[in-house]
């Protein structure tokens, strides 16, 4: 019985800390629940003396809760334009979850008695829940607003809109374009300017000159990201792997059978997936050592925001930057982000409202632009701006605010980013969107595995997309 | 405690080699024997620590280097860790996820205990069967149930509380149930007879025989749930909204749902969020150890 | 059924003489019981009967109208791929891991008994520590240590002379893969068998000592079968976790890994994975109910064939 003495001490602590926090467990909790005891400390408006209605174009009151956004753990991009919406209507209370948009929390969120009522999600999914009336449509509220729905680039808009109605306002606006180590391209005697990118054979070409292997994969020539962005690839061949009211899986087309087998050939001359992906793993991508300045890499296509990456971490790293095109030399590109939509369930609408429109409203991404703009200065870094998809927006912050000039390199990107906006397509709202994916993605990864070729894959998966589509859309 | 620990070592040596003897000649057999006993603990040793050893120069490294081929850092960056514990109210979420893991912890314990010796020691009418529905409990995915298990926290009005985070644990839990059960099933009989004799009733009997000879079980139900309930980030994800009310787990997963524009990530930041989520639990572990070594067999009240 | 109990005629309920002395115990056990009663009640019976419904319904969480579609979800299980799929590669986990993961603990365990003095208590943390380190650090680790070209596990068998797998790649090596990768968080099975081996009598091995039996006979007479409760179940609980398998493999072939998608497809899914897509991501709720039913049975079927072949392995000193 001794040694089981020495465990009562423990224990007693164990219950004297569990008698001292059950007070306090309480008034935390009562904190959470009472309105404005979840207050973000920095939303307390600066105008707020006069009590007024602050400055917002519409009436707004009360409280919202808004799924799918960090305001305390956002960035100086967040923080700034939920500052310039509280400014506008002190009399409005936002509450944030401080998480990424997750399915399985959105969903849980909306079974309870008190559902978000404004969400920030990914334009990719937003099809399936505009099927099931989970969203408001947003024709009476942007009139309410004065906010034009024209101001957002095509592509974007096209992918929040069902029958004519948009039920979400697009945020940011990433777009793919083709990144070239120089480097690697002198060496193996091209010319980063001169490489026809519309000229698929031309691309075969270059990827085999480029390819290095000692041994052991040394240098990728061209990664063709798939089956990430297979969806651009098939368009660069004129066809497209779903229809653009996002109810039609084109997945059997031969288009779509075309690009993956041009994909796979691009990772075979690689030395195969196998080798191809183990290299790719290998590399430190956020970091110093790149693939580009690692000369791991000939060129890919990749998301705009990776040229932050390479001019913050490998600065003296040279690159091309040169926009994807089909195969007529045509300006073309992937586009995605995320939207703002009002929920269904919402109790308060009109807040709802005037949130959303403020949050991607011109004037608020200016102020959002111009506060990252003077972060970076103070930190003596380049400025690249902030892609948004509002166009509006982006005139002024890529005429007025950003300011490369000491920057020759990175400013030429950035145009060549720019020239891409108003031809980006996206991702068409479908009903079964996730499934759409999962069938396109097992399919690819079927093929380059050498488990199928790619027209039975991609005709399996084209019935399969179909079903799942056919089944949502009731 | 210590020579206690010492007293049982030796015992443990003695039995496995019974031959050892100070006075024979060298055995070169035992020797090789010795060598490659060490050589598998310090493999096994690094193998275990070299994850945590990644993770901490991880987060004294300038955000650029955390996935580098290098394991240190070029620079040290203590910085890091002031920089989160500023940034963010992390004191507050360590306090919220001590309060839920010491409160989850205790009461599965003791809830588990009571129910595990209820299938250990009474002999009940359908007790396999009802033994059967406490292991069936756990076959369901929890998937299909988590909405619905939602609905009842939010029902009962502890939503956006730190409640549902741990009070399911009064009700015992399955795993800890069937494992307790083991082990009272370990305990002879007649211990428990003997203090029916003394006119123990049953709780009393339950507390000062079974829960005793049982400690290192229990220090383990303790120590399992420690973990589970400190590393838990589904139920805070769907419970908790105010910031004020995270976790620690919840709270860094906030931190890396919100990158900056640009992709980055501070992954440094999160090396820091995992060491200060680790350590604890490295520590109550070195701390609660030493329980297990005291088995029944060495507590000399057991009746032999 | 009767019995006769002290001259006297007894009946027989659920297996036990209905004694007075019974009567006392089972009502002092529905005590000990209640708490998992309330909860089982309240928190466990209602939702597993719900999710029994859904599983013949087409519910969808984010549509109001539920149909009854009776069987229909169970049949299309059968015509669909993903689930042989899923099922296979649970099914190969589960064999391959269950039994490593506990010979290993138990050589670990065996290995930590032999440890004495100040060290003791270092090596026993340190063989729980992937226990509680960051899934994400383990993670990344993983995807290092697997990696096909320059991962140290293949540069360790390219040291014998073998070409090592792309063991996050390769369809056929994935599987493999993750297997080792879960060999190396055996940490809570560990620390049950320890604690299991510290329970045994001292007394048990002084005698078998006295009769000559050397270590191996030891172990195999004393050490198994006094652990062998332990061994029970912890083979029980691992094998219906392992049917659950989901988190580890989640995080590192379906979330986001630094960007870059590791993009195992179909060579990792997991039944539950497959679940949790449906459920969540297809909002197929229905159909993701009748997948855990199926589940629920296949375990349950599992379970009852474990616990009758280990009747005569396991030793119950109270019995």
């Amino acid at each position: 019985m001794t040694r089981w003495s020495r465990l009562v001490p423990l224990l007693a602590i164990v219950m004297l800390v569990l008698a001292a926090c059950g007070p306090s467990g309480e008034s935390s909790s009562a904190a959470a629940s009472e309105p404005g005891g979840s207050q973000p400390a920095g939303s307390e408006p600066a105008a707020s003396g006069s009590g007024g209605e602050g400055t917002g174009g519409m009436n707004a009151t009360g409280e919202l809760f808004a799924y799918g956004f960090g305001y305390e753990t956002g960035d100086i991009i967040a923080k700034t334009r939920v500052d310039v919406f509280n400014e506008q209507y002190s009399d409005v209370d936002v509450t944030f979850s401080e998480s990424g948009f997750e399915d399985q929390g959105f969903l849980t969120a909306l079974a309870s008695g008190d559902a978000p009522d404004v969400v920030n999600l990914p334009r990719n999914s937003i099809g399936t829940y505009i099927a099931r009336g989970v969203l408001q449509p947003l024709t009476d509220c942007m009139d309410q607003a004065g906010l034009d729905p024209n101001v957002f680039y095509e592509g974007a808009r096209n992918q929040v809109t069902v029958d004519g109605e948009m039920y979400a306002l697009p945020e940011f606006f990433n777009t793919r374009v083709w990144i070239i180590n120089n480097a690697a391209f002198e060496e193996a005697n091209l010319d980063p300017e001169s490489v026809d990118f519309s000229d698929w054979d031309a691309i075969a070409q270059a990827n085999e000159a480029l390819v290095k292997n000692d041994g052991g994969l040394t240098r990728i020539g061209i990664d063709p990201k798939l089956p990430e962005f297979l969806a651009m690839w098939v368009r660069a061949a004129g066809g497209q792997v779903i229809s653009d009211d996002g109810m039609e899986s084109l997945l059997d087309t031969p288009e779509v059978a075309e690009a993956v087998d041009f994909g796979k050939s691009l990772i075979d001359a690689n030395g195969g997936i196998n080798e191809f992906s183990d290299f790719r793993n290998t590399w430190d991508f956020f970091g110093e050592n790149n693939q580009v300045a690692a000369d791991q890499i000939g060129a890919w296509p990749m998301e705009q925001w990776y040229l932050n990456v390479l001019a913050q971490n490998s600065p003296d790293a040279e690159i091309t930057v040169k926009p994807f095109v089909d195969r007529d030399g045509n300006t073309l590109t992937l586009q995605d982000g995320n939207a703002w939509a009002i929920t269904t369930d919402t109790d308060n609408p009109e807040a709802a409202c005037a949130f959303i429109t403020t949050m991607v409203a011109k004037d608020t991404w200016v102020a959002a632009a111009q506060a990252r703009a003077d972060e970076r200065e103070a930190d003596g870094l380049p400025n690249t701006g902030v892609y948004t998809a509002n166009s509006e927006a982006d005139d002024v912050i890529f005429n007025d605010i950003v300011d490369l000039s000491d920057y020759p390199s990175l400013q030429e990107a950035v145009q060549v980013v720019l020239d891409g906006q108003e031809t980006a397509f996206g991702f068409p709202p479908s009903p079964a969107g996730a499934e759409f994916q999962q069938a396109l993605t097992d399919a690819v990864n079927r093929v380059l595995s050498g488990e199928a070729d790619a027209q039975q894959a991609m005709a399996d998966a084209d019935a399969e997309a179909q079903d799942a589509i056919d089944a949502a859309a009731r | 405690m210590a020579t206690d620990q010492h007293a049982r070592s030796v015992d443990a040596r003695a039995i496995d080699r019974p031959d050892v003897d100070v006075k024979e000649p060298i055995d070169w057999g035992k020797v090789a024997f010795k060598v490659g006993f060490g050589l598998v603990l310090v493999l096994f040793t690094i193998l275990f620590l070299y994850p945590l050893v990644w993770l901490f120069f991880a987060s004294v490294k300038p955000g650029s280097e955390v996935f580098s081929g290098n394991l240190l850092p070029s620079v040290w960056r203590w910085d890091n860790y002031p920089r989160l514990i500023e940034q963010q109210p992390v004191l507050q979420w360590a306090w919220n996820s001590a309060l839920v893991t010491v409160l989850a912890s205790v009461t599965v314990t003791i809830s588990s205990a009571l129910v595990a010796f209820a299938f250990a020691y009474f002999r009940f009418p359908f007790r396999g069967v009802v033994f059967g529905i406490v292991l069936a409990s756990m076959m369901l995915p929890g998937a299909v149930t988590m909405i619905p298990n939602y609905l009842i926290w939010d029902f009962l009005g502890f939503n956006n509380t730190l409640v549902p985070l741990w009070a399911g644990n009064l009700f015992a839990s399955p795993f800890y149930i069937f494992m307790l059960r083991q082990f009272f099933l370990g305990l002879p009989r007649e211990l428990f007879d003997a203090a029916k004799v003394d006119g123990a009733n049953y709780l009393r009997m339950w507390w000062s025989v079974a829960v005793p000879l049982t400690r290192a079980a229990l220090v383990v139900v303790f120590i399992f749930e420690l973990k589970v309930a400190w590393t838990d980030l589904v139920r805070p994800l769907i419970f908790l909204r105010d910031i004020a009310t995270f976790t620690l787990p919840r709270g860094l997963k906030a931190i890396i749902d919100n990158p900056s524009i640009g992709g980055e990530k501070h992954f440094e930041l999160l090396a820091v969020g995992g060491i200060l989520i680790t350590v604890p639990m490295i520590i109550v572990f070195f701390l609660g150890q030493r329980y297990f070594i005291e088995g029944i067999a060495t507590t000399g009240s057991t009746g032999r | 059924m009767a019995t006769m109990v002290q001259g006297k005629e007894v009946r027989i309920v659920g297996g036990v003489p209905w004694t007075p002395n019974t009567k006392r115990e089972t009502l002092w056990a529905l005590v000990f019981l209640s708490p998992w009663i309330v909860g089982l009640l309240i928190f466990t019976a209602g939702p597993m009967l719900w999710s029994l419904y859904l599983s013949f319904t087409d519910y969808d969480p984010l549509r109001p109208d539920i149909t009854f579609i009776g069987l229909d979800n169970y049949v299309s299980m059968l015509g669909d791929r993903r689930v042989s799929t899923s099922l296979f590669n649970t099914a190969f986990y589960t064999v391959f891991h269950v039994p490593l993961s506990m010979g290993i603990a138990l050589f670990l365990a065996l290995l930590l008994n032999r440890i004495g003095g100040k060290m003791a208590g270092f090596f026993r943390t340190a063989f729980y520590l992937p226990n509680v380190t960051p899934a994400v650090a383990i993670g990344t680790l993983f995807l290092l240590l697997l990696n096909g070209s320059n991962g140290l596990v293949n540069q360790a068998l390219g040291v014998i002379g073998i070409d090592g797998p792309s063991w996050l790649v390769d369809p056929a090596w994935i599987k493999p893969g993750i297997i080792l990768m879960s060999l190396w968080t055996v940490g809570n099975t560990v620390i049950i068998y320890f604690a299991a081996i510290r329970n045994v009598p001292v007394e048990l091995y002084e005698a078998a000592r006295i009769d000559g039996a050397g270590g191996w006979s030891q172990f195999r007479n004393i050490t198994l079968p006094m652990i062998s409760g332990a061994l029970f179940f912890t083979l029980i609980i691992n094998t219906i976790a392992s049917l659950q398998m989901f988190s580890e493999v989640y995080t590192i072939f379906f979330g986001q890994q630094q960007g870059q998608s590791a993009g195992a497809g179909e060579a990792a899914l997991f039944y539950v994975i497959y679940l949790f897509r449906n459920a969540f991501e297809f909002f197929k709720m229905g159909y993701a109910s009748a997948l855990a039913w199926v589940l629920f049975v296949v375990i349950l079927i599992i379970t009852v064939i474990q616990v009758r072949g280990s009747r005569r392995f396991v030793y119950y000193e109270g019995e």
